[in-house]
């Protein structure tokens, strides 16, 4: 059983959809970590970057879920927006081991932030601190004061490491995502 | 404008202890990983500790140490295997290195230059004893005298440098055993893509020399393709075309000229003149930017012809080109003196970001996975990586459109037939009025000259500028009259010498002035001490009028005088009321 089964299942939906948008600098990880959760004979073997976005769709038990994978590229970002509007939730994947670009990640967690669609809204927000087991990665606590999350009040979030090829340290992530969005949905 | 509006700060390390220049940094994919690294030929403490330093992202990943200090870093791809990563070209001193893979793969030197037959001879006789060692010093430095410094070999010129005999001595035992050469080092490198113009197409690397050439190098064989030469030392060089098919080369030389050379070329074509010597250049499109000593950018295009030129508000330290593809757009930085770089956008400034210190060095590219990252490294060896931001733009403000000023119309008056035919009589007669007035313009010159040589001849000037007695007079008068007082201020404008036997006399018409004493001996007159001569003088004359004061200043006994200064009196008062 995938993790999105999972989700399904905790969320106990009927019938129901439920959209999440997968965020982040490109080589993040984003595709990576989705595919970890897909189901064994779906998996690709081979992951490149992803270009424009892609749709992960899993069907279990009369419910579709959907996992928008954009593409985190320059060129691509002003796509983001565009999914605001229909999703439940948000996952940002940063590469933890790009320190360079940590200040990148944070002015596009800023821009999403301010963004008319997403500044009202309580819609909770997953941050990967993803490629952990490089060497050169930083910890997640750092992560999470380099992208200042400490500002955001008026959203639930949560920071967690993780290694998008093992797989450690998703599934914690997404239980409290699914946990979010099941309160979310029975308000 | 906010410096942060446009530009994320990356990484910023005060300590980093680098020392280098923009020709010496170079940002390429060496791994083919997708990350580009930078690379940095560190001039160590300018003396020793020479590094090539690689940087990945914000971690220093490799240092190789360099023997002498570097000129220039470029990356090339010097051939076709997989994985296509590219080859680091160090140029120093005489050599160029290429390293591959980080490693050292090969070392390319620079071919000798004819030694001066005298200078030859000179140290042949040394090592055959037939000369000694101030003999050869003899002959080394009136040689010098003859060629230049430039013109000797660097054996010659460390020699010349031995301050006394024992060093010199023990120089020339030390080395007269070995080949005389004499070698020229590389000023300046660039690439010039061989036969394909894509990006990781094969490159030829092109250097400039001291000995003012340039030469294209093979990147397989390493030979010299082509070598051409110029007027003068080259020191910035802009490369475009492909090697196979047409290719230019813009030169900024150390004489202050641009040169181009073209396939087929032997040597430079003087292309444009600038006003000072140039601390940069950059070329985009057709045109070429050069920032120059004397504070100013200029624009040319290829032909020369300057486009525009613009006045900068303090010191060039460097230059660098923005080229910014997804706004298709290029853009000018420029470092100043006083710790701002500045963006020009041709010739208007669209930005400013403020540094902590003068920066030193700049390259723009893509560095990790940004596309458009401007690393800085400041003068105190601090480096600084700026992220361009992706909603940055850099449009043009027009100076908030025509000002109000501007827009009103003003109630010009129609012409009247007077300014009609005063304006054809102009256009019709241009040239005779212009004579005209250069004639009356020569004229007045003519006798300006005169008066100023006529007063010369008199020594009829306030200021001596005799190489014997330099002085300077100046007179004022005090009082309201009848009776006024003139005091005379002479001071020895001489560095060292004083003056002796001076006298002032005072010179009036006596039916109008009666002066209390007409003659007044001066003491020795000390350099620089100003001594100040007094007198009074009564107007005498009832008519109420007022005359010329003559001071003259003369010296023991000769009749002409050394200065003279005419005083117009003025008018007495108290006669004028009664
Ligand atoms: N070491 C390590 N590598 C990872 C990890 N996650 C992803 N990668 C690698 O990072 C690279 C990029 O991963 P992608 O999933 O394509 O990244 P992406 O975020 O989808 O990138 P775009 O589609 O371009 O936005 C791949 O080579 C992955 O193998 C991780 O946790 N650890
Ligand atoms: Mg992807």
């Amino acid at each position: 059983m995938g993790v999105f089964d999972k989700l399904v299942f905790a969320l106990g939906l009927k019938k129901r959809e439920a959209s999440v948008l997968v965020i982040g600098l490109d080589n993040s990880g984003k595709s990576t970590m989705l595919n970890h959760f897909k189901s064994e004979d779906q998996k690709s073997t081979e992951i490149v970057p992803t270009v424009g976005f892609n749709v992960e769709k899993f069907k279990a038990r009369n419910v579709g879920f959907t996992a928008f994978d954009m593409s985190g590229q320059g060129r691509y970002r002003s796509l983001w927006e565009h999914y605001y509007h229909d999703c439940q939730g948000v996952i940002f994947v940063v590469d933890s081991s790009d320190k360079l670009r940590l200040v990148v990640a944070k002015d596009e967690l800023d821009m999403f932030l301010q963004h008319p669609e997403i500044r009202t809204r309580r819609l909770p927000i997953l941050f990967f601190a993803n490629k952990m087991d490089v060497r050169e990665a930083v910890s997640s606590v750092k992560v999470s004061a380099a992208l200042g999350l400490e500002r955001i009040t008026n959203k639930p979030w949560h920071i967690t490491a993780s290694n998008a090829i093992t797989g450690d340290g998703l599934h914690e992530g997404v239980e409290w995502l699914t946990n979010q969005i099941k309160e979310n949905l029975n308000k | 404008m906010a410096d942060n509006e446009r530009w994320l700060t990356a990484h910023h390390d005060p300590l980093a202890a680098l020392y280098t220049f923009s020709s010496c940094m170079a940002l390429a994919d060496l791994h083919g990983d997708g990350e580009a690294k930078l690379i940095i030929a560190d001039l160590g403490t300018g003396a020793y500790n020479m590094k090539l330093k690689v940087y990945k992202g914000t971690n220093l990943m490799s240092e190789n140490t360099l023997i002498d200090l570097p000129t220039g870093v470029i990356t090339f791809h010097m051939d076709t295997t997989e994985p296509r990563v590219p080859a680091v070209a160090v140029a120093s001193g005489s050599y160029i290195y290429i390293y591959k893979n980080l490693r050292p793969y090969f070392k390319f030197t620079l071919p000798t230059l004819e030694v001066n037959p005298a200078e030859f001879d000179a140290w042949g006789q040394a090592r055959d004893d037939l000369l000694d060692v101030s003999m050869l010093y003899e002959i080394l430095d009136s040689l010098r005298q003859e060629v230049g410094e430039c013109g000797l070999t660097t054996r010659s010129q460390r020699f010349l440098m031995c301050p006394d005999h024992t060093s010199q001595t023990a120089f020339l035992d030390q080395h007269k055993g070995f080949i005389l050469k004499r070698q020229t080092v590389v000023t300046c490198v660039s690439t010039l893509k061989k036969s394909h113009s894509e990006d990781d197409a094969i490159s030829c690397l092109v250097l400039g020399t001291e000995s003012a050439n340039i030469f294209i190098l093979d990147p397989e064989a390493f030979t010299i393709l082509n070598s051409m030469s110029l007027p003068s030392v080259p020191v910035f060089l802009s490369v475009t075309g492909l090697y196979d098919v047409e290719y230019r080369i813009i030169v900024a030389c150390r004489n202050g000229q641009i040169y181009t050379l073209k396939r087929g070329t032997k040597i430079g074509r003087p292309t444009a003149e600038l006003t000072s010597q140039p601390v940069g250049l950059i070329r985009r499109d057709k045109t070429v930017i050069v920032a120059t000593m004397d504070h100013h950018l200029h624009s040319f295009n290829n032909k020369g012809k300057r486009l525009w030129c613009i006045k900068l508000p303090g010191a060039v330290l460097c230059l660098e080109c923005l080229e910014l593809r997804t706004l298709s757009l290029t853009l000018v930085a420029l470092a100043l003196a006083d710790n701002r770089v500045l963006i020009y956008r041709d010739k208007h400034l669209v930005d400013t970001i403020h540094t902590e210190d003068r920066v030193s060095a700049m390259r723009f590219g893509r560095f990790g996975r940004e596309d458009n990252t401007l690393v800085l490294v400041l003068k105190g060896g601090g480096l600084v990586v700026k992220i361009l931001k992706r909603t940055a733009r850099f449009d043009i403000q027009d100076a908030d459109g025509p000002s109000q000023g501007q827009v009103v119309k003003l109630n010009i008056p129609k012409k009247t037939k007077l300014f009609v035919d005063q304006t054809m009589r102009e256009r019709e007669n241009c040239v005779l009025m212009h004579r005209v007035f250069q004639h009356d313009l020569y004229r007045l010159r003519l006798s300006t000259a005169r008066s100023y040589v006529q007063a010369l001849e008199t020594s009829s000037n306030p200021i001596s500028l005799s190489q014997t007695e330099p002085l300077k007079l100046s007179a004022q008068v005090l009082g309201l009259g009848p009776t006024f007082k003139l005091r005379v201020e002479l001071q020895n404008t001489s560095p060292s010498c004083p003056s002796l036997h001076l006298a002032v006399i005072f010179h009036c018409d006596d039916r109008v002035y009666s002066v209390n004493k007409s003659y007044i001996q001066i003491p020795i007159l000390v350099p620089g001490i100003i001594h100040v001569a007094e007198t009074l003088l009564t107007c005498v004359s009832e008519l109420g009028i007022s005359d010329t004061v003559r001071v003259f200043v003369v010296k023991g006994k000769s009749s002409r005088p050394l200065l003279t200064a005419v005083i117009n009196m003025p008018v007495a008062e108290v006669f004028m009321a009664a």
